[in-house]
């Protein structure tokens, strides 16, 4: 098979992962030296495609054959695709080539199961090894990890990737039992463990050989199952709190050609999707639990974001006055972003804080106006109740569309 | 103000050329710098200052473009000379500028703007008279100058982003890729360096409508422009990555806006991927997108993996019957349960409360920092650690989140109830003579009553069934005790406890029972 083709294959089928993050790795550069290849800590995103995801790194699959049957995934044994693979040169020459010519800013490797789980990893490992080893690149690599290898296989992966994932799946065990019954969650997590414990260790130990400098990620699946976003989200605060996971990535499901009867029709809204990065951001960044942004079983909201909702629902701490308040509160107000909220206590510093330095900043005026009190601006206490504010901040409802696949974007 | 003039020279002359009523002309941030420092020292107020730049001389008929300004000159080593040349002039006083100020100045002067010097000399000159906030974006000026950063960063980021290099047929000779972009504003020197670090010892140059740069391999070389437009360039790597842009596109997912925020139109055309966008979308919105798969791909033949299901299942390990404990809910949050560890010929087992956050992640109990403190007791003590058992009441970590991290939570009355059925099985099993209880959860647990208090027991062996019970504190107390001499107290209180624990068994020393293997 040509390798366009395979890359035709292999792309398409790598597609449904949300992670393409080049993010958090050292600094390295090639100036003067052999090889190729640079990391600034910052990933870049090359381009854009019409769904509105990055490309930032090579995300392909080493082969869509797989021995697994995990409902959800369009390469399950079961599945009628068409089957590709590449060989380890492969990947590495294609990966080189589109580096050159600044179309990415690496490598994220993946892949169906093939014979064993270990036999499947080793060539993962094999690709990352032959890049560093061989051809001195310098660029972001991202492996994700077989749950099932042996563990040695995932330190020698974490020696030459920026950073490793092992995907949990879905939020709950029963989920994962029932539509990846191949896969276990306990074997999940134990890799994960060992993950972190390289990485504690490594912390400890800064002579150590390099293991996965940009720290590990995982990936869920919403919408494939019944769970709702109070589920998902308390899972998602177990992983980071238990395997210090640089990030969670939600990946709406999206149906697949003669998918299975045990996953639905229909994808969940992308809005669903677009809520939980919100409130993960708001977990990672901003100091919230999983509590207080989903005291009780359901979904999130659709028609506000969560750090609104949360405000709305949580009334007795505003309006605050932005000149006294603790600065660890102001990032809590709606319309007030991390870095806005850190001008803030600089200029209160130098001066009162008043109503147009907000403007100024291009805070959210609309959004904030309920919750703050400034030198010159105080919101009449009280005086509107959360539902009609809500009413009134509400993203515009849309027009039900009867026709969706008649309706061209 | 003649050209070729060195940034000392200009400042030496632009107290006169103002007083005289002449336009300063600067053409980088460096003369600037120079030009301004020396008017902040003469006070001369920005209202009485006209600033021009070269291109926009109306008497000189060059082209507005700062490479032409430089006559091909290199434009990077004359900054960097400038840079370190700058001579210290004692009479007029340095203006006291932070370097985070300098910084953004340096940034914002890359702004394409007719009035871009005359904009920065009011900043710093608003700065230098004590208006700090002028730094702030809530002060207007501060607005103009944080959003012209803002656009000069976004622009060196979209570039790094979105620059193509085309791959020139070897026999062609050095550069061997070859990329044309149109700035926005005066960012290519910086985006430069970024290349530099990145491709090694390859061959490049980047094209811009002003000016130019070339890496030969050792050395970057600034030019005036070499290209009116991009290379046409047949490119077997584009072929490739067109098709990947294809179909690493989920059409299920159709999303332009978020497309077209985050690359705005003026780049797409320069983009090779960008021809295939309006193709893609329509594609997407005529069933792909219901299908959730690109024409390409869905139109082969496709292929079921044969294989049995017992066979796709991996030889792995199984979890124990430990593991697959759901007497209580703390399984959920925990990573695996921790039984207990030790020979089975043991005669004094240990109980602790719970694994803790380094227990749970390697499946072994004590190996965290209390495990650390338990080895210096038994030492002091004189026992040897492999020759007891050690376990927990609990077998799954409870815990919180705190931040990122997992904070310990006391298992509640319930929980060790539940995780009692365990730990009768390993005293059941185990028969030790002598059970150390750690702890208030452990004594629970161990002697099956709620209301038994720690200081009751401590100091003082009870009988419970065939085994004596002595109690010790747990070490995560020892490690929490603040005050260093309760510490030690208290680390001592379970030395002594230990060795109590030996002196029993030495003392009991009856024959086992012949039913005990």
């Amino acid at each position: 098979m040509e390798l366009n083709d395979k890359l035709e294959i292999l792309a398409d089928a790598a597609k449904y992962d949300a992670s393409c993050a080049s993010s958090g790795a050292p600094k390295r550069g090639s100036e003067g030296k052999d090889g190729l290849g640079a990391t600034t800590g910052m990933g870049i995103c090359h381009s854009y495609t019409p769904d509105g995801r990055c490309v930032s790194l090579l995300k392909i699959l080493l082969t869509n054959f797989c021995i697994y049957d995990c409902q959800y995934c369009i390469n399950r044994r079961t599945s009628n695709v068409p089957r590709a693979r590449f060989a380890v040169d492969e990947v590495v020459k294609l990966t080189q080539d589109f580096y050159l010519r600044n179309y990415i800013d690496g490598l994220f490797l993946s892949s169906g199961i093939i014979q064993s789980a270990d036999y499947t990893m080793e060539q993962l490992v094999a690709v990352a090894r032959q890049l560093r080893e061989v051809h001195q690149f310098r660029g972001y690599i991202h492996l994700k990890t077989i749950p099932d290898a042996d563990p040695l296989l995932i330190q020698e992966a974490g020696r030459w990737a920026d950073r490793l994932s092992v995907n949990i799946e879905l939020p709950t065990h029963d989920s994962v039992t029932r539509l990846a019954p191949e896969k276990s969650v306990h074997t999940i997590k134990l890799a994960m463990g060992s993950i972190r414990r390289k990485l504690d260790e490594k912390a400890e130990e800064p002579k150590a050989p390099n293991f996965a400098p940009a720290g590990q990620s995982t990936q869920m699946i919403v919408g494939a199952d019944a769970s709702d976003d109070h589920t998902i989200l308390n899972t998602a605060e177990t992983l980071y709190g238990s395997y210090k996971l640089k990030r969670v990535y939600y990946s709406a499901f999206s149906p697949i050609p003669q998918s299975p009867g045990s996953v639905p029709l229909a994808p969940p809204p992308l809005l669903r999707e677009h809520r939980l990065y919100q409130a993960d951001f708001l977990l990672r960044g901003y100091g919230f639990t999983a509590g207080e942004l989903m005291p009780q079983t359901g979904n999130l909201a659709l028609d506000v974001d969560p750090k609104l909702a949360w405000a709305l629902a949580n009334r007795e701490h505003f309006p605050m006055d932005l000149n006294r308040v603790d600065a660890s509160l102001i990032p809590r107000i709606p319309g007030i972003g991390l870095r806005n909220a850190k001008r803030l206590v600089e200029l209160r510093r130098l001066r009162r804080i008043r109503w147009e330095d907000l403007s100024r900043l291009r805070c959210s005026l609309k959004k904030l106006a309920p919750f703050v009190v400034t030198a010159d601006y105080k919101p009449a206490q009280g005086a509107t109740s959360s539902d009609l504010l809500r009413k009134h901040m509400a993203d515009a409802p849309q027009q039900m569309n009867l026709w969706p696949e008649l309706q061209a974007a | 103000m003649k050209p070729g003039a060195s940034p000392a020279e200009l400042a030496a002359g632009a107290v006169a050329a103002v007083r005289a009523g002449r336009p300063l002309l600067v053409r980088d941030f460096t003369e600037w710098r120079a030009v301004a420092r020396e008017l902040l020292g003469a006070r001369v107020a920005p209202a009485s200052v006209t600033w021009g730049a070269p291109g926009e001389d109306l008497f000189s008929g060059a082209p507005a473009s700062i490479a032409a300004a430089h006559n091909g000159g290199d434009l990077l080593s004359a900054a960097t000379q400038a840079d370190e040349q700058e001579p210290i002039n004692g009479t007029t006083p340095r203006p006291h500028i932070p370097r985070s100020l300098m910084e953004m100045l340096q940034t914002a002067a890359c702004y394409r703007d007719h009035d871009r010097w005359a904009f920065l000399y009011r900043v710093i000159w608003r700065w230098q008279q004590g208006e700090h906030d002028v730094q702030s974006p809530a002060d207007a000026d501060g607005q103009r100058l944080n959003s012209m950063v803002k656009a000069v960063r976004r622009e060196v980021h979209d570039m790094h982003a979105y620059i193509r290099f085309r791959e020139r047929p070897i026999e062609a000779g050095a550069p061997h890729f070859v990329a044309w972009f149109e700035p926005a504003h005066d960012v290519l020197p910086q985006v430069a360096e970024h290349f530099v670090a990145r491709m090694g010892k390859v061959s490049w140059m980047i094209a811009t409508p002003d000016a130019s740069v070339l890496w030969d391999g050792a050395t970057l070389h600034q030019t005036g422009p070499l290209m009116s437009s991009a290379a046409d360039l047949i490119d077997a790597g584009e072929a490739l990555w067109l098709t990947y842009y294809r179909s690493i596109f989920n059409p299920a997912r159709l999303n332009t806006q978020v497309m077209n925020s985050h690359i705005p139109s003026r780049f797409w055309k320069n983009l090779p991927e960008g021809a295939l966008v309006p193709s893609l979308v329509s594609q997407a919105g005529l069933g792909a997108r219901r299908i959730g798969q690109v024409e390409a791909v869905g139109r082969r033949s496709g292929r079921t993996i044969p294989i049995e299901a017992e066979q796709a299942q991996p030889e792995r390990q199984q979890p124990s019957k430990l593991d697959e404990c759901r007497r209580c809910d703390l399984w959920e949050h925990a990573t695996q349960a921790v039984g207990g560890e030790g020979p089975k010929s043991a005669k004094i087992m240990i109980v602790g409360e719970q694994p803790g956050d380094q227990e749970d992640l390697a499946g072994q109990p004590f190996v965290g920092p209390a495990g650390k403190l338990l080895d210096r007791v038994f030492e002091q003590a004189g026992v040897d650690r492999k020759g007891v058992y050690i376990t927990n009441a609990v077998k799954h970590f409870k815990w919180e989140p705190r931040g990122k991290r997992r904070l310990h939570k006391t298992p509640a009355q319930k929980e060790i109830e539940a995780c009692h059925y365990w730990l009768e099985k390993e005293i059941a099993t185990r028969k030790p003579k002598v059970i150390v209880a750690m702890g208030a959860t452990a004594l629970k647990s161990v002697l099956q009553t709620g209301s038994v208090t720690l200081k009751d027991k401590l100091g003082h062996p009870v009988r419970h069934g065939d085994s004596w019970v002595v109690t010790i504190y747990h070490p995560s107390y020892v490690l929490r005790v603040p005050d260093e001499s309760a510490k030690h107290e208290a680390f001592s209180v379970m030395v002594k406890g230990l060795k109590l624990a030996q002196e029993l068994l030495d003392r009991l020393d009856v024959p086992e029972p012949p039913s005990a293997s």
